[in-house]
């Protein structure tokens, strides 16, 4: 039997999130798998690490939304054919509303930690 | 199968980009000054296992279930694979059950829901919802019409707008064969079915031509030239489709009539019928080609209607309007004064029924049989289903261990029971194929046996997209269903005492649910032999009927000379030369020249009254014959003298009448010689026959016709009441000839047909039988019944057999070691085949218990479609119980002695 125990995927992220940094990285321009994976741990100076097991179904997921397109091209620096996915326009709004949200969602939370900080 | 390649795309996409992407980690680590075999290792490190992304991946996209459902399917292929005889049994007992079933619902769909081949046969319209063929005069008893005059169709259509298209057609052709053949041909004259309809007929239908043209208005008017349209099936078979027939002359009755096209491809007419017609003529043409006054005489009505209505049409207030219009008619043309039921005019009405399926003349004979026959059917299903079941859940608990072990190693549950419900799935799935061929084959069988000798069935044996539906809808059911239980027992397993036990714990044998199956397969079972049986004991009480005829060495040639083109004044002369000519071929002892002959289905009657006696309101039958025709039948005369040669048409006009009339006219003792009677109207009419004998009671139609009163007239005599010019006089025309031999002749057939070409070429014979094939044939309905209830019951018992055996032969696998160590103990292996066979008649005797009351239920239900059988015979329950006892006995034995084989210390070793 092959899926006799289903392993959960574990992002260590909050949901969408993954998402969301995704679309981003994806803003400076068409990018694969593994650069994409490799910006976002680089940029967060290694804080995040990066799963290969959450960050392909996620790349997976969002195509079938339709929020980015993939296409296999030659890297320049490599002489070898990439998957490389590429921002649509419907991706860039959704950028917008998935910052928009975790913006109100991170304002919601400082003003639980740190209630102070804004009386002050 | 687009989705599978694509899902085949993708996962060869993912996996050269897991690969890019790997060796892109490894590269980089190179470049950083790892050592190439620790880079190799590092990369895959960094990158986790390969294979879990993958199948995370490919959850992304949705397809899991899919693919899931395909493993198991293959799985359950496998499994099945693996033990062939458990896969054919299923295989062939779902497809038997579902083969009748699908079988049966073919014909219902043929006969009672398919649509005729037509443009949007839904908003098609009767006028009228039964067959009242053929002909009709003067007012219908109960003022429910859905026959017409020409009158009456012509004024519907001037007067009901609200109908689109109105059409007309002859509600009796099928009983009134014409005589055709080709202008220029050598061909023979031959006996052709020929339909008048309406101008409109063929664009009513929205029908475009298969070659020339169609019918239109305009060929339907007085005066036209005489057209006539040939149906598909006829061209093809006569003609080969041959262009040049089209624009040709026929001779149609003996009238040319010029052909201008032919009817699309797979139309067949406005219904179901063994005779199509071959030719379609305007109404108008009636008069000339079948010399009958049908169509300008508003007092006779002949036609069916059906029309398409304007949309938006509410057929509420239209038939209101139509009823309106036919009483008004009515009342107009004084049909209602000379009845004696004075509230018939407020009861005419007319009934507007859906037009789609044309004229269900068929449906109304086989409607009751077909629904019986779908009983007997569902009941063989029933049996299979309780067999499949009884099967999966032997299975079932053969596997208990398997299923426990893969518990145990983590499978899921709701995993498992999905595995074995597509087990069970896919068998039935097998089984609906294998259904289909059954039902297709079966189909065929079934039409073959109720309509033999029909060359021209119209009726598409094809199993539809219905019955496609039907069969795999029945399968799927059947599978799910059946596979629940298993499924649910596999689920409640207890892996960890079953694997303790090493699959062999519980020694109970079968479960309630098994015994319980069987109980019911054979109480079934029972129900279908007693069926059968009463079936059987109906058709040969019909069939040892005393018909009081003589069929040794007769045959019976329907001839037409109306349409070989005889006026009613030539006819003494032309019958004369028919006994002559036939006398003077070697070995023929009688020539009988009649209207009808006894065991046909067609008959003529008519009103009685005795002179001098009140009207009774009862009619009787009558046959119009030669001198030499109650010998040539065999009927014996009674009292008096039969028809004679003395009795032509310038004689006294006599009658010979049969026993049932006596008695019902007469009262006891009474001497009916010389009395007179005739039709009730006019006055005068009670004189026109003079009794001059008495014959025995030969059975006319149908032996179901009790007291049937008949009287014999000579053929070409007229009454003295009736004053209509003897031209017009449609009833002197003779349909058969009745030819006793001394010896069997067996080119009689070649012999009758070369005879009657040379007194005249155009008299075709319309149909040749000897007198007992004739006989035969009016017994086919109720053998075909006897046959289909037979097979079924057979079925069911060759199925419960099955069943019981199967559940037998598991008890006994399972006792194996109990019975070794009774054994051991010293059992004689004849009580352990006494104890073997206790559990199996155990149940039989209990599915009797419950068949017996279940079958005396049944056989009230179905007592309509018996000949006189009131309650089931001791006998027929007697022998199905024998029967079902014999098979289960059988079923019983062969593992019983398995059981008392069993090596006592051979069993205990391997325990």
């Amino acid at each position: 039997m092959s899926s006799m125990a289903k392993t959960q995927e574990r992002t260590g992220l909050l949901q969408g999130t993954l998402d969301m940094l995704i679309l981003r990285t994806l803003l400076c321009g068409p990018a694969h798998g593994h650069q994409i994976g490799k910006h976002i741990q680089r940029t967060t100076n290694d804080f995040l690490q990066m799963q290969h097991g959450s960050l392909y179904p996620a790349l997976h997921r969002i195509e079938r939304r339709g929020w980015i397109v993939s296409k296999w091209e030659t890297a320049p620096d490599r002489n070898r054919e990439f998957k490389y996915y590429r921002l649509t326009e419907k991706g860039k709004k959704q950028l917008v509303i998935e910052e928009s949200k975790w913006k109100q969602m991170a304002e919601a939370v400082a003003r639980v930690m740190w209630p102070a900080a804004e009386e002050s | 199968m687009r989705w599978w390649w694509q899902l085949k795309n993708r996962d060869v996409d993912l996996a050269r980009e897991l690969r890019s992407d790997l060796e892109l980690e490894e590269e980089e680590q190179r470049e950083r000054g790892v050592p190439p075999e620790e880079a190799t290792y590092a990369a895959h490190r960094a990158f986790g296992n390969e294979s879990l992304i993958r199948e995370q991946t490919r959850e992304a996209w949705g397809w899991t279930w899919l693919e899931q459902l395909l493993q198991d399917a293959r799985y359950a292929l496998r499994q099945l694979r693996k033990t062939p005889g458990f896969t054919a049994t299923a295989v062939l007992t779902l497809a038997l059950g579902i083969g009748a079933n699908a079988a049966i619902f073919t014909l219902v769909d043929a006969f009672m829901m398919r649509n005729l081949p037509v443009t949007d046969p839904k908003t098609l319209v009767r006028l009228g919802d039964r067959s009242d063929c053929c002909v009709n005069g003067g007012a219908i008893e109960d003022g429910d019409y859905s026959l017409f005059s020409t009158e009456i169709y012509e004024r519907m259509k001037k007067y009901a707008p609200e109908f689109e298209q109105l059409a007309a057609m002859q509600a009796g052709f099928p009983y009134r064969p014409l005589i055709a053949r080709r202008d220029g041909d050598q061909e023979n004259a031959r006996s052709v079915m020929g339909e008048f309809v309406s101008g409109n007929y063929f664009e009513t239908f929205g029908l475009k031509p298969a070659a020339g043209r169609l019918l239109t208005g305009s060929d339907d008017v007085k005066g036209a030239p005489m057209v006539a349209v040939m149906s598909y099936a006829a061209w093809r078979r006569d003609y080969a489709a041959d262009q040049a027939v089209i624009g040709s002359t026929f001779w149609i009755n003996t009238k040319a009539v010029s052909l201008v096209g032919v009817a699309p491809d797979r139309f067949f007419g406005d219904r179901l019928s063994t005779t199509p017609p071959d030719f379609y003529f305007p109404l108008e043409t009636h008069a000339v080609i079948s010399n009958a006054a049908y169509v300008h005489d508003p007092d006779t009505s002949w036609l069916y209607m059906i029309g398409r209505v304007k949309p938006g049409t509410q057929l509420g207030p239209l038939q209101e309007k139509v009823s309106g219009l036919v009483r008004n008619w009515m009342k107009e043309t004084n049909v209602f004064a000379t009845e004696p039921d004075k509230s018939l005019p407020e009861k005419t009405h007319v009934a507007l029924t859906p037009g789609g399926a044309g004229i269900q003349d068929l449906r109304e004979q086989y409607e009751s049989n077909l629904q019986l026959l779908m009983g007997a059917s569902l009941l063989v299903l029933l049996i299979a289903c309780a067999n499949v079941a009884n099967l999966l859940l032997v299975r079932g608990m053969q596997r208990k261990l398997e299923i426990s072990l893969r518990a145990t190693l983590g499978a899921a549950r709701n995993r498992i029971v999905r595995q074995l419900l597509t087990e069970s799935v896919v068998l039935a799935g097998l089984g609906g194929i294998a259904g289909l061929a059954v039902a297709y084959l079966g189909a065929q069988m079934l039409l073959k046996l109720a309509f033999p000798g029909a060359d021209a069935i119209t009726i598409d044996a094809h199993p539809s997209i219905a019955v496609l539906g039907f069969a795999c809808g029945l399968s799927l059911l059947t599978g799910i269903l059946f596979g629940v239980a298993p499924a649910w027992m596999a689920s409640q397993t207890n892996p960890a005492g079953t694997l303790k036990s090493g699959g062999r714990g519980t020694t109970t044998g079968a479960s309630v649910l098994q015994r319980g199956l069987v109980v019911l397969q054979a109480a079934l079972s029972l129900v279908l032999l007693v069926g059968a049986g009463l079936f059987t004991q109906s058709l040969t009480k019909l069939q040892a009927t005393d018909l009081k005829l003589n069929s040794k060495n007769r045959y019976i040639a329907h001839i037409n000379p109306q349409g070989a083109g005889y006026i009613p004044s030539e006819l003494e002369a032309f019958y004369r030369t028919i006994e002559q000519r036939f006398h003077e071929l070697p070995g023929i002892s009688k020539v009988g020249i009649c209207n009808y002959t006894p065991m046909e289905e067609n008959n003529w009657s008519n009103g009685v009254q005795v002179q001098g006696q009140p009207y009774t309101d009862k009619g009787a039958s009558f046959i119009k014959a030669n001198a030499e025709y109650f010998d040539s039948v065999g009927t014996h005369v009674l009292i008096g003298r039969g028809i004679g040669p003395q009795d032509v048409s310038a004689a006294h006009t006599i009658a010979v009448v049969n026993q049932t009339f006596v008695k019902d006219f007469f009262r006891k003792g009474e001497n009916p010689i010389g009395r007179h009677f005739g039709s009730p109207a006019p006055p005068e009419a009670s004189g026109d026959y003079e009794i001059v004998g008495v014959v025995e009671d030969t059975v006319y139609t149908t032996v179901r016709w009790k007291d049937h009163r008949m009287y014999f007239v000579p053929i070409t005599q007229r009454p003295p009441s009736v004053k209509r010019p003897i031209e017009q006089d449609l009833s002197l025309y003779a349909g058969a000839l009745v030819l006793e031999t001394q010896w069997p002749v067996s080119n009689m057939e070649q012999l009758t047909r070369k005879t009657l070409a040379e007194i005249n070429p155009n008299l075709a014979v319309v149909k040749f039988e000897t007198f007992d094939q004739q006989i035969a044939d009016r017994f086919n309905h109720d053998r075909l019944i006897a046959r289909l209830t037979a097979m079924f019951g057979g079925l069911a018992l060759l199925l419960a057999t099955i069943g019981l055996y199967g559940v037998t032969a598991y008890t006994v696998a399972r006792r194996t070691s109990e019975i070794g160590i009774r054994m051991a103990l010293g059992a004689r292996p004849v009580g352990v085949i006494a104890m073997v066979m206790r559990g199996a008649m155990g149940q039989t005797i209990l599915g009797l218990a419950i068949g017996i009351p279940g079958a005396l239920l049944c056989a009230r239900l179905a007592q309509s479609q018996l000949y006189e059988i009131r309650s089931v015979n001791v006998a027929v329950m007697l022998v199905a119980i024998l029967v079902l006892a014999l098979s289960s006995l059988l079923a019983g034995v062969i593992p019983a002695r398995i059981a008392a084989a069993t090596e006592p210390a051979q069993t205990l070793r391997a325990e």
